[in-house]
């Protein structure tokens, strides 16, 4: 009976091709009509269900594919079908039992082994994948696919001198070697690379990186390797040298700097890099030598000029910052502050620099130059960045006063300048003052209105004053016109800032249920990007890009510990302990003191004017529809209309658990 | 009404520094209210500014190292029984005063200037550039000559809101009439 004859047969097979080239529609037919003949055959009932999935006809692709599992136990087919049922609705675990068990009828199904790793990729059974990974191998020795995963398995099981092994037993079979640049196996050897150096074996890598050199496409990586490994080596010339040659290509690039410090024993790995580090005079006034040679080496790196103030101190730092500070108000960088204030860990380097500033704004108001000499004569704009810099200066020192006092003589100075607004609104915010902040922002933000940035600044200061409504209209400015409810492009983007920031101001205005749905969307967010990663471990094995793909694998194992997603969940506990501590919402304190009796009627009372108020609601949701429709015909714009539907409505989030535990208390 | 002349100070000793000229769009348009909030004392009202983003070259906003700190706005007038010829009448024309005396208005003007000058294919050509000055801004007056304007009127209580209400008319004409 499970044989069918050859005819069927045949057509069975194309069904299966139909499944793979995606024609479900020609497949769905092509089921039928076998089933027509042979209603009771396994493997085609249980296609036929997963033709049904592919058409969102959920309820019935389970109940066929059951009933073809039903049919024929021993199917790897029914098995396997089953299992993609299962993965298409992320329910892993259960898939992988199938595959386990379509494996049990089918042991060496390529497709099924297959299958089953990604899914133990996913889920993380390292074991299990590494297993499964094996058993590809012994059965396609001659793809390297298969070898490289197994290497990759081994690595993450924290192994990763087997996976050399791995890879080395592979480069030994391969017999001509590319003779042009080859993408992949250039990154297959970089991946080789790696695992020697995370095993430990720093001269092994060394070595290996010689050998490699010549089929290697990405130079900057083996550049980058050398220097490290010359360094973890303690061949300090040479490592000097790799570092040299690396600064020649890239003059801003901090790393760089680092390793030729350490190379000449002027960086102490133990002291804070952000300022001074522990160094002795000695390596002190050598270290300022390197960076005063470096440039005029490099006169256009920032990084060369901005380093040396973490190492200097004193005498020394007063005379270098000065330069350097000149240099920056002169040119107009908005962000010198920014670049600054990590020094001003160091007390002594924070007077020093208020000093400066404080000294080029006397000058510039009376002598138009940074000192009193005359020689050269400012542009207004280097006392409009003082002015700007004290600001921040003092805002840093939470002396509201003062930041208050310089922020406003630049507004003076210069009053279309959007960057001060947000500094004064910044100062604001620092003082507690979330309304005023908010209308500095906004101040900055008329000033230009196609500027996304301050935009976006806006709208996140529009909450934290917990103006729901403003912020609202404020974001919409930026987000898709095209779609009916601009709000959901936010979410579509994951804009997490904006659900976070909308949450924590639901929260502090007590409404739970909200705070709740925008703290839950942060959670989806973080699913999906758990969910993103599957398709990865498909693609990066086969494109070769191994490194990435290891680096992509660690990150989704820490994902959760971004910080927006510990405030989100910061959020929803403090959402859920409400709720847990006072059941009935706004109505605990009024009920305190009833009898159960009391309650229920108070219950039953309020719930009824609830029904009543939806009711109305939805009321003033149809006129407002019909009123939108006539105003969509008389072509006004609708979007602000609906945006304020939006506010009374609640489409975000409709996570069951959030729902559940909302019902079960009177918080909405 | 603003003015500026160009500078008297040693030039060698000032420190580089980078002028250019900026369309106004309603998205900057916020920078020119702002300006004109802070340069004169009319306040300007939304048909001003909707008549400035019309006027194409007649209106401009001026950058210094990147900052927006003057502008000119400009309307055309009808000249009475003529279609081919307008005239041209320089509302404001202003930089912020930390910014003075760097070139900065003359360059506001010299770009008015030109582009009235242009030979224009199709519409009518301008006849002449016009403006009021307070009688006292002796300065602008002075500026505005250096270009080859003339007072040719002296307005009597032409601002009435203000302490001095009397204004010259200065006048640069382009085209004789026939």
């Amino acid at each position: 009976m499970k044989e069918l004859p050859p005819k069927e047969a045949n057509l069975f097979r194309e069904i299966l091709e139909c499944y793979q080239s995606k024609q479900y529609k020609r497949g769905f037919k092509g089921a039928e009509q076998i089933l027509r003949k042979f209603p009771d055959h396994g493997e085609t009932l249980a296609m036929k269900g997963l033709f049904y999935n592919q058409m969102d006809k959920k309820e019935e692709a389970y109940e066929l594919v059951k009933k073809g599992l039903r049919q024929d136990l021993k199917s790897h087919i029914c098995w396997h079908v089953f299992g993609l049922l299962y993965r298409s609705d992320k329910n892993y675990e259960e898939a992988s039992k199938c595959y386990i068990n379509a494996l049990k009828y089918d042991k060496e199904n390529i497709q099924i082994l297959r299958d089953l790793s990604l899914l133990q990729m996913q889920m993380r059974n390292l074991e299990g994948y590494l297993d499964t990974r094996h058993q590809l191998l012994e059965l396609r020795p001659q793809n390297r696919q298969y070898w490289v995963t197994v290497a990759i398995a081994y690595q993450l099981l924290g192994k990763p001198e087997l996976g050399v092994k791995v890879l080395a037993t592979y480069e030994e079979t391969l017999k001509d070697l590319p003779t042009t640049p080859d993408y992949e196996h250039s990154e297959m050897l970089l991946y080789h690379n790696s695992l020697l150096e995370e095993a430990g074996q720093i001269q092994e890598a060394l070595e290996h990186l010689d050998a490699i050199e010549k089929q290697v496409c990405d130079h900057k990586a083996i550049k980058e390797n050398r220097a490290r490994y010359l360094l973890a080596l303690g061949h300090m010339e040479e490592a000097q040298e790799a570092y040299r040659a690396l600064l020649a290509i890239n003059p801003d690039n901090v790393a760089y700097f680092e390793g030729l410090q350490k190379s000449m024993n002027l960086l102490n790995s133990s002291g804070d890099n952000r300022n001074n580090g522990k160094l002795t005079e000695e390596q002190q006034s050598k270290v300022l030598d390197l960076f005063m040679s470096l440039q005029k080496e490099y006169p256009r790196s920032n990084a060369a000029k901005r380093l040396p103030l973490r190492y200097a101190t004193g005498e020394e730092f007063v005379k270098i910052t000065d330069k350097y500070l000149r240099n920056m108000l002169r040119k107009g960088v908005p962000s010198l502050f920014v670049n600054i204030k990590s020094l001003y860990a160091d007390k002594e380097k924070q007077k020093a620099v208020e000093k400066l500033a404080l000294g080029y704004l006397a000058a510039l108001e009376k002598s138009k130059g940074f000192d009193h000499s005359g020689s050269i004569i400012e542009p207004p704009t280097a006392l409009l960045w003082t002015l700007y810099f004290l600001a921040q200066h003092f805002d840093y020192k939470r002396d509201t006063n003062k930041a208050l006092e310089y922020i406003e003589q630049a507004i003076q100075h210069t009053p279309t300048l959007v960057e001060l607004y947000m500094i004064k609104g910044r100062i604001l915010k620092h003082a507690g003052e979330y309304i005023k902040a908010m209308d500095a922002l906004n101040e900055a933000r008329q000033l230009d209105l196609q500027d996304r940035f301050i935009n976006t600044k806006c709208t996140k200061y529009m909450l934290r004053a917990d103006k729901m409504a403003e912020a609202e209209k404020t974001i919409v400015m930026f987000t898709r016109a095209d779609i009916v409810n601009p709000l959901n492009d936010l979410v579509e983007m994951q804009a997490q800032w904006f659900a976070l920031a909308a949450g924590e101001s639901h929260l502090r205005q007590g409404q739970i249920g909200r705070a709740l749905r925008r703290f839950h969307q942060i959670e989806k967010h973080f699913n999906d990007y758990t969910e993103d990663q599957f398709d990865f471990h498909t693609y990066c094995p086969r494109k070769m890009t191994l490194r990435a793909y290891v680096s992509l694998v660690r990150l989704e194992d820490q994902l959760r510990s971004h910080p927006y997603y510990v405030r989100a969940a910061h959020g929803a506990i403090q959402c859920y302990l409400t709720i847990f501590d006072k059941p009935d919402g706004e109505d605990d304190e009024a009920m305190k003191g009833m009898t159960e009796a009391e309650k229920k009627k108070f219950r039953n009372k309020k719930r009824k004017a609830e029904l009543k108020a939806q009711q109305e609601a939805e009321d003033r949701k149809k006129a407002n529809a019909a009123a939108l429709e006539a105003s969509k015909k008389a072509g006004s714009n609708a979007a602000v209309a609906l945006v304020e539907e939006d506010t009374e409505g609640r489409p975000l989030g409709r996570n069951p658990k959030v729902l559940e535990a909302l019902a079960r208390s009177g918080w909405q | 009404m603003g003015s500026t002349t160009t500078t008297t100070e040693d030039k060698s000793k000032a420190a580089a520094f980078r002028i250019g000229l900026g369309d106004i769009t309603p998205n900057n348009l916020g920078q020119l209210k702002r300006l004109n909030t802070v340069l004169f004392p009319v306040v300007y009202t939304s048909s001003f500014y909707k008549e400035v983003l019309e006027v194409g070259e007649f209106a401009k906003i001026i950058y210094f190292n990147d900052i927006c700190v003057g502008g000119v706005c400009c309307r055309k007038e009808n000249v009475p029984g003529s279609t081919s010829l307008q005239n041209l009448y320089i509302a404001t024309l202003g930089v912020l005063a930390p910014y003075r005396r760097l070139g900065l208005g003359s360059k506001l003007l010299k770009h008015i200037l030109e582009n009235a000058k242009l030979p224009s294919s199709s519409g009518p050509k301008i006849a002449k550039v016009y403006l009021h000055v307070q009688t006292n801004n002796e300065e602008a007056v002075e500026f505005y000559k250096k270009y080859g304007f003339e007072v040719v009127e002296k307005c009597e209580n032409y601002y009435p809101q203000f302490d001095v209400k009397d204004a010259f008319k200065l006048e640069k004409v382009l085209i004789e009439k026939n």
